[in-house]
């Protein structure tokens, strides 16, 4: 039943020496072959095996090493050398691997029963793999209660994975994307609920929490402010205040252009910055608030006039302010 | 994201476009009606950047509308649609405050120790911040969850960005441009003839 399961030259490497990540990796490598070389098994010592109804740690480790040993007579003799001087102190990490390969595509249909049969055996090629990190990641944490999480968490990524295949999302650690499916791989941690919505709801909160990252990259002055509230109010004021300056910047061009008229119809940005540049005799002299020449940022990516040209300013709304004040004592004459 | 030289170009073309619109009816316009004309185009031209994609500009894009339906219609005639334009908001979700009186009810016999008593109020300032933003963003309150409206408030600002970047350059340029003439010419600066 296990025939063809494992190459005995794979199995000449010891598993002492290889970490959690890189077991991941072998058995992903070992993938294609057991899906090619696994026939249906109906054994139902796997199913007691891997359906972990009520039972204790350390009783699955035992039932499914004895498993293992009692089949594992049948191979060569690399395979049992392998186990046999080594079995005292690593049973853990054989059995966890061998639980791993144990499984086949209609005992994962078993498993899976509670949860939409139909599904699950339509999904189960790719379902194996994601089932044998979570039997993997149960066996580190060794906690009963992680058990009925490997099941939701099972569940919840069928579900994730129908509600929102095409969103690629973060994976959690240690799960690293073993096939390219786009659902997000949530961890619950230790004491967390492992329901379905606390999932999704958490999955949801990190994304919100990672469009938050963002927005405080893209907001100057947002790094020093620590809370959701904090960066709100930010963002608010900052959009106010580029609102603000759009309307006053149309007041200004509206005064000072009165024909409408934007200047040279191809103009480019670099001919702006061009014919700017050239005069910069007249332009020092004109006591304004708002620019200087040098610093004119048309083709300067990033940063915004406002933080470029009043270095001491310290918030961003008092800029504007300012050339409002002085601005409307220019135009009283011209406003209604 | 930055605003790069390629969007400032495209909304400076798309602005001037909207502008030649309103040339004609220059003459006798006050300062109001050209500040306005110069608001709305360059409010539509950056809406249309976006072309449709985001949930702010679309909602930008009806919003001007609704004060100036023949600019909107003359600066998108080749790019999208009539049923961008005519295409009516959706209704509001639900109203937040007969369900924000129907929690608090619920929510009466609630435990109260301290920790708690915290969360909450920080949960409530949150709450309170992006209704808020909401209100600042355009579409802001038809964004039914909050990862949409923090995109949108993303994109938003990205544009804004663009936007008061191009506005200020062409209006230093024009300031130059004045003042090189009145320097040249010794008539004095801020020479402001009409109003």
């Amino acid at each position: 039943m296990l025939e063809g399961l494992v190459s005995p030259e794979s199995l000449s490497l010891s598993y002492a020496d290889m970490s959690v990540p890189e077991r991941l990796k072998w058995l992903q490598q070992h993938q294609q072959q057991e899906v090619l070389s696994l026939s249906s098994n109906d054994s139902p010592d796997l199913l007691q095996i891997l359906q972990f109804h009520g039972s204790n740690n350390d009783e699955l480790l035992q039932s499914t090493f004895s498993h293992f040993q009692m089949v594992g007579s049948g191979f060569g003799t690399n395979y049992n050398m392998g186990f046999g001087h080594s079995h005292e102190a690593m049973d853990g990490y054989i059995s966890r691997t061998s639980s791993c390969q144990i499984h086949s595509p209609d005992t994962m249909g078993v498993m899976l029963k509670n949860s939409e049969e139909n599904r699950a055996i339509s999904l189960k090629n790719k379902r194996k793999s994601e089932v044998c990190l979570i039997i993997v990641k149960t066996r580190e944490e060794e906690k009963t209660e992680k058990k009925i999480k490997v099941e939701a968490e099972t569940e919840s990524n069928i579900s994730n994975k129908e509600a929102s295949s095409d969103t690629s999302k973060e994976t959690s650690k240690g799960a690293s994307q073993i096939q390219k499916l786009d659902y997000i791989h949530v961890r619950a941690r230790r004491g967390e609920a492992t329901d379905r919505h606390s999932l999704a709801e958490r999955a949801r909160r990190e994304k919100i929490s990672k469009k938050m990252k963002y927005l405080q990259d893209l907001v100057p002055g947002c790094n020093t402010v620590t809370g959701k509230a904090g960066v709100l109010d930010e963002i608010i004021n900052y959009v106010q205040s580029l609102q603000r300056q759009v309307e006053f910047l149309s007041m200004k061009l509206a005064v000072i252009n009165p024909e409408l008229e934007l200047g040279v119809e191809d103009l480019s940005v670099k001919q702006f910055q061009a014919y700017f540049t050239n005069f910069p005799v007249v332009i020092a002299s004109k006591p304004s608030v708002m620019v200087d020449v040098p610093l004119f940022p048309l083709d300067q990516q990033g940063s915004l006039n406002l933080s470029v040209s009043n270095p001491n300013q310290t918030s961003i709304d008092a800029p504007s302010e300012s050339w409002e004040t002085q601005s409307q004592s220019l135009f009283a004459s011209v406003l209604r | 994201m930055q605003p790069t030289s390629s969007m400032k170009e495209e909304f400076l073309q798309k602005w001037q476009m909207g502008l030649q619109i309103y040339r004609p009816l220059i003459d006798n316009t006050s300062v109001s009606e050209r500040r306005k004309a110069i608001k709305l185009s360059a409010d539509v031209a950056m809406a249309s950047l976006r072309r449709g994609t985001t949930c702010w500009s679309r909602a930008l894009i009806q919003k001007t509308a609704t004060e100036d339906n023949f600019l909107v219609r003359q600066m998108l005639s080749g790019i999208k649609a009539e049923t961008l334009i005519n295409k009516k908001l959706p209704k509001v979700m639900c109203h937040r405050k007969i369900v924000r009186r129907s929690k608090k009810i619920l929510r009466r016999r609630k435990s109260r120790s301290a920790i708690e008593e915290v969360a909450a109020k920080a949960r409530k300032l949150v709450k309170k911040k992006t209704q808020g933003l909401r209100n600042v963003v355009p579409g802001g309150e038809f964004m039914s969850n909050d990862v949409l409206l923090i995109q949108e408030t993303l994109d938003y600002i990205v544009s804004l960005q663009t936007q008061v970047n191009v506005m200020r350059s062409i209006v230093d340029a024009a300031e130059a441009g004045s003042e090189r003439t009145a320097y040249y010419l010794g008539k004095p600066k801020f020479a402001i003839e009409d109003g």
